[in-house]
Order: C-alpha cells, then structure tokens, then sequence
C-alpha cells in the first residue's frame, strides 16, 4: 500500500488483535471517508511450519500435528492425511470404521457451522444468536467427546481404521442431540430471517457472482452461495458418501446473507446424513483384517509415490499433496487449506464497500487464520 | 472428460514442453513442464479443457539430485480430473514463469513458495513475503538443508 | 515596606510548591505503600479478584477453547470473568498459543496497551514449553521470560473446565497478595 494519502484519505489497521477476526491477521484499509479504497492483508503471525514439522515426524507422530492445522475441524485435516497414506499404502479402512469417519465428521461440519454462524452474528452485532449456537454446539461436542475423548483435538484416525469402536448408547444419544438440533436450527433460521438489523447487514453485501468466485478461486459455503454446486462429496466421492442420500445446498445470491443460508441448510443435511449412517452401520472390524495395521501399528514404511487427496471441509477443499521416499517418514507434504484462497479473495471483495461492511463480509467467510497460516 | 482425452490434447498441442505425461489412476494425471512454458500451457488448460480452478502451488526439494520442483494441481469445477504439472528448476537461482496472469488465486502461493523455497517468480506483481518476517528472507526454511531446524532454543527441552 | 513587598511577592510561589493549604500533595508512594499494608488492600484485592476480565485473543486451539468457556454453558460470568474485545478494557491477558516471531511485537505492545493492574495466564502447552511446535523455525521458545505469568493451565488444549481451575487459582493468589501483576 502505499504511504503517499490524498488529503481525504487515511490508512485503518484493523489487526492482528480485532473482534472481527477469528485468529490473528492484520488488515489494512486505506479509507476514502467511509469508503474503502484499497486493502492489503498480512499474514503469518501464527505461522509455525507446520509443513517442515510433518517432514520430521513418522506417519503416527504427524496424525496428531495435522489436528492443529485448524483445531474447529480436526478431523476432515486427519481424514486427509490418513486417506493420502492410505492411498500410497494402498489399504482401505473397512466399511464399518468408514462410517464411524463419516459420523464423526459430520458432527465436525455441524460443529464447524455453528461456531462461524454464531461468530457471524457477534461480529454485526447480534450477539444473543452467539450464545444460542454455542450452547447447541457444546451438545454436538458432547457427542464427539463421548467418542473420542477430546474436545476439539482428538488424534482419533489411524490408518487404516478407527481407534475405538462408538460407545454403548451413542445411537440413542445422538438421536436424541439431533432432533433437539432440528428444532434449533428451526429457530436459528427464524431469527436470521426475521432480524431487521441483520438482514439489512447482510442482504445485498458482499455480492460474488458465480464467474468472479471461480476465478478468486474459493470453494465451499462461499462458493456454494453463488450457486455452483461444486462439493468434493459429490464429484470425487471418499469413504462411503457414494453409498449416502444428500443433496449439495446451493443459493444463488452469493451475498453474506445466502452464505449463512447455505450453512444452515448443510447443518439440515448433515443431520440427514448422520441419521442414515447411524441406521446403516454394518457391524465388524475397525482394522482391515488380514493386515499388520491395528491401533498400535509399528513404525511403517511406506511405499515410494506421491498422491493428491481431496476432501470436503466445512469451509471448502482441503486438499494434501504428500510425497513418499519409502522411509517412515513423509518427504515433503503440502496442505492446501480452503480458507487460504477465501482469505485472498477477501481484498476484491472490501474494495469499494463501507467500513461497517468490512466486518460483516469478513465474517460470513467463517474464517480460521490458523489454518491459512499453518 | 476423461483423463486420457486431456492427456492427448495437452501433448498435441504442446509436444515439446510436455514430458512423461501419465495418468495414475481416472481422476489423477502426472506431467513434466518445460520451466519456460508454464504460463502458456496453463492458460491453455483454462481455456480449452476447463481447469479452471487451481488448487495449489508448492515447491519439492530433491537434495539428492540437486534440483527443485515447482508443482502446480490444477482441477476443475466442472470435472473430478486433477492434473499434477510439474517443472524442473536447478538449484542455485531458481527461476520460472508467473502464472498469475492466468489464475489469479496464484499469487498468494507463489509468494509463499518464494519466502520457503526461495523460486523466483518473473513477472509476479508482488513477491515479497507473506508469511515469514522480512528478516527471516533468505534462510528458505523449507528447503532440505536449512539448518535452523529442529530449533533448540527451549530452556527445558529434554 | 520593602520587606512586606517581597513577602507578598514570595507568597505564590510558597503556595505552588507546597500545595493548597489542607491538601497534602506528594511524589512518592507514601500512602499506597502504607495502604498495601493495611486492610485496605484486602478490600481493593477483592475487588479485583472478582472482576478479572479477560480479553479475548484466539491464537490456536486453545482459543477456540477460551471462546467456548467465556459463553453460555461454563458461563465464566458468575466468577465475574467476563470476555473483553479491547485490551484497555481488560484485566487479564492469556496467551493462548504458539507466540511467533512475527507475532511477540504485536503481543508485547498490546500487553503494554492494557491498563494496571493486570496479570497474564499462559494457556496450553505451546505457550508453556512450545506443545508439539517446540522445534519450529518460527515460533518464540521460553515465554516466561518475557511476560511476567502467573498460572500455567497445561493441555492441548486444555478444556474449559481446567481454564476455570486457572482463574480460580489467579484468584486465590490475589487474595494471598503473591501475584505478580501488583506490587507488595
């Protein structure tokens, strides 16, 4: 940005620490009166090499360091760098503890949805519908923590399987947990669309178009709001989401307020989902049988190659490109985060709208900084 | 599409700066790229076999054979097909090709890959760091035989 | 007549330098250092351990962790805790995560930014003794050294619950005068 101002102007640092951001990043907005300009973001401080870090642990060792690339969605960062291993391993986890994955990463979405609409609303001011989503989300962390053991970093994938079966009464505990949720989400729709204030923050701001969002590149929620059906779920289906009934939730606004929609409606589809799964459930082993793998595997090597894994995070394509050299540890693994490219696109966006926008566009992006920095 | 349909297109259109084009498996393809042409190929899978969406850049070090990689995933949004495009760069004074012109999500990543990797992207409207402070330019802590790692400075690491 | 002159003339300086009659100015730290002696300070203590606001700074996982206890189900308000967005606002700071290179600058001035008297709490592993990122090239090791803490909450991430146990335990250590952020 640069330094000479017109007599009108002035430069906002808003960062590293603000109540709009989810995690420390700075923001600059070279104002015109209320009117933005220009804006340049920094990243980085909370950049901790992550990258390096796994190029130094065995396969076992990284499974707990990819937890906290973002800490919200733990598990879809573990299903991707256990399904590349898997893949270079050329083993498949059997059926029964696939669909524990997608039970658990379903919950994972929900939680992950909550958490950023719930954020959303603090940040224009609607502070009440925070409380609301926390509480219901601390319900659907309850069920994780049954199962896992921790809260939000839970180290639960291992390749080739699960490593605990569901314990006794999870059926009954997550119907129970989800139709409760059913009618919550009931509400929380009623609220958004009945709200004065928030409609008029957010109808109409922030608009993308479906060409403009492609080419910023940005993918999940953000993308779905403009009306692109773009879901890794469905066009390069993992696990058992062939075998599932679900329907990939598009609005075609693309302003803040559809992209809370959409998350809405994912919730609704997520339950969908896990009510499926949770009848469907085939019983049997966690492990492929016949194999070395099992909760305590020994040190492995794994066959020289290298692989690109997708998957559909809450916030978009997660994505691992992971290099073997036949050692027990990874060569060189990439992270492809989905908010990193939602951050980038941030800029076009803000330029042109009003300050009071900038925290209302930024907010409906559900962000995760740590993610972007890694 | 399929994978062997783009295969075939991209090394008729482009026979000398495509190399060991293979596919892996229906939704995978590999190939080599001329460090040159980069940006000419990219914009010829945006325009003619819908790639449209890019997901990543990154940089490899291969120590062994003295040489760096710059790989590029290139996908679509309309067809599940991944293609991995990769170019050879010599070690001492690494140059390729920007491809910001072409997709614009690139720059962010080419920034990325030049404080970790230290590649030089020509024509790249802004390299300067991102995540890195500006004192930590130059070690290129990603490369193989950066020294400042396992970092010791922990008073009661065991 | 010279003489009175000149009283008169001295006069307004005598009043400048010691003060309105009645009303004892002084440099020093007399009286607060007398009143840290008292009861008084119990009572002012007392005050301040029930109002330990913190401000809310998510840098890692324990961030997300911070948010959830500061809202509705552990309800940090009933101890009188209570997140705040602006660091001139708040009592408490926690680090609640890896400190970077780039970061510490930014940290180190928003400590600065928030009023006396305050105390910081280190959150998590990563800010005790650097968690799973001990061996980055990025992140600042030995916290400690640089912010004066009280309490180290260990986990990654330690659940709210255990922050919880943190501040009550800052508050005990207030109450007994052995924190670190005011002087005994």
């Amino acid at each position: 940005m640069e330094e000479k101002l017109e007599p009108n102007e002035m430069i906002v640092h808003l960062g590293p620490q603000h109540p709009m951001q989810p995690g420390p990043f700075r923001l600059n907005l070279r104002l015109k009166g209320e009117t933005v300009v220009d804006a340049d973001i920094e990243l980085g401080f909370i950049h901790k090499g992550i990258e390096k870090i796994l190029e130094n642990k065995t396969y076992l060792q990284g499974i707990t360091i990819v937890d906290r690339i973002c800490y919200l969605v733990a598990l879809v960062n573990e299903e991707c760098f256990v399904g590349c291993t898997e893949k270079l391993l050329g083993i498949e986890p059997p059926e029964r503890a696939q669909y524990i994955r997608v039970i658990l990463e379903e919950l994972t979405r929900i939680q992950s949805h909550l958490l950023g609409m719930g954020e959303f609303g603090e940040f224009i001011g609607f502070v009440s519908m925070f409380m609301y989503t926390i509480r219901e989300r601390e319900e659907v962390l309850s069920l994780i923590d049954m199962v896992t053991g921790a809260r939000i970093t839970h180290s639960y994938l291992k390749v080739g399987g699960v490593r605990d079966d569901l314990p006794d009464g999870f059926k009954e505990k997550a119907l129970s947990v989800l139709n409760n949720l059913k009618k919550s989400v009931d509400d929380f729709e009623e609220m958004f669309h009945t709200d004065r204030i928030f409609r008029e923050r957010t109808v109409g701001v922030g608009v993308l178009t479906a060409d403009a969002a492609k080419n910023l590149g940005v993918s999940g929620p953000v993308l779905r709001a403009t009306g692109v059906p773009f879901d890794i779920r469905k066009n390069e289906p993992y696990l058992v989401y062939k075998d599932l009934d679900f329907k990939v939730c598009t609005e075609t606004a693309g302003d803040c307020f559809a992209r809370v929609q959409v998350r809405i409606n994912e919730i609704r589809e997520s339950i969908y989902i896990l009510e499926q799964c949770l009848d469907q459930i085939p019983g049997g082993p966690l492990f492929p049988e016949g194999t070395l793998y099992g909760r305590r595997t020994p040190v492995m090597r794994v066959p020289a190659g290298e692989v690109f894994h997708r998957v559909e995070d809450p916030r978009g394509e997660m994505g691992m490109y992971m290099i073997s050299d036949g050692s027990d540890k990874p060569y060189r693994v990439k992270i492809r985060g989905p908010y990193y490219p939602t951050l980038q696109a941030l800029p076009p966006l803000i330029i042109g709208t009003t300050v009071a926008d900038v925290a209302s566009i930024s907010g409906s992006m559900d962000g995760c900084t740590s993610e972007a920095d890694r | 599409m399929d994978v062997a349909e783009i295969l075939k297109s991209l090394t008729g259109a482009f026979p000398e700066a495509i190399s060991e084009a293979t596919a892996e498996s229906e939704i995978r393809a590999r190939s080599y790229v001329d460090k040159e042409r980069v940006r000419e190929v990219c914009q010829y899978l945006k325009d003619s076999l819908q790639f449209d969406h890019l997901c990543s850049v990154c940089g490899v070090d291969y120590i062994k054979r003295n040489e760096l990689e710059v790989v590029y995933h290139i996908a679509s949004y309309d067809h599940p097909v991944v293609l991995t495009l990769k170019a050879r760069l010599p070690r001492e004074n690494p140059e390729i090709e920007s491809i910001v012109s072409v997709y614009w999500n690139a720059n962010w990543y080419e920034r990325e890959t030049y404080e970790l990797f230290g590649i030089l992207f020509k024509n790249h409207p802004n390299l300067k760091p991102l995540v890195l402070p500006e004192d930590m330019l130059g070690e290129w802590p990603l490369r193989k035989d950066y020294e400042g790692f396992p970092n010791k400075t922990a008073r009661n690491l065991v | 007549m010279g003489e009175v002159k000149e009283k008169k003339a001295s006069k307004p300086d005598e009043t400048s330098e010691e003060g309105i009659p009645g009303v004892i100015t002084t440099t020093t730290s007399a009286i607060s250092d007398l009143l840290k002696k008292t009861k008084v300070q119990d009572l002012i203590n007392w005050g301040r351990k029930n109002s330990l606001w913190f401000m809310t700074q998510p840098m890692g996982c324990c961030g997300v962790e911070m948010i959830a206890m500061g809202c509705a189900h552990y309800d940090t308000d009933r101890f009188g805790i209570i997140p705040r967005n602006s660091p001139r606002q708040a009592d408490v700071m926690l680090i609640s995560g890896y400190v970077t290179k780039k970061y510490l600058p930014s940290l180190k001035r928003l400590w600065e930014q928030m009023p006396s008297p305050k105390w910081v709490m280190c959150i998590g592993d990563c800010s005790i003794s650097g968690g799973p990122f001990y061996e980055s090239y990025s992140t600042v090791q030995n916290i400690d050294e640089i912010f004066p803490i009280d309490v180290f909450v260990p986990g990654c991430p330690p659940r709210p619950e255990a922050m919880l146990q943190g501040f009550v335990e800052l508050q005990e250590k207030i109450k007994a005068k052995k924190d670190l952020g005011s002087e005994y």
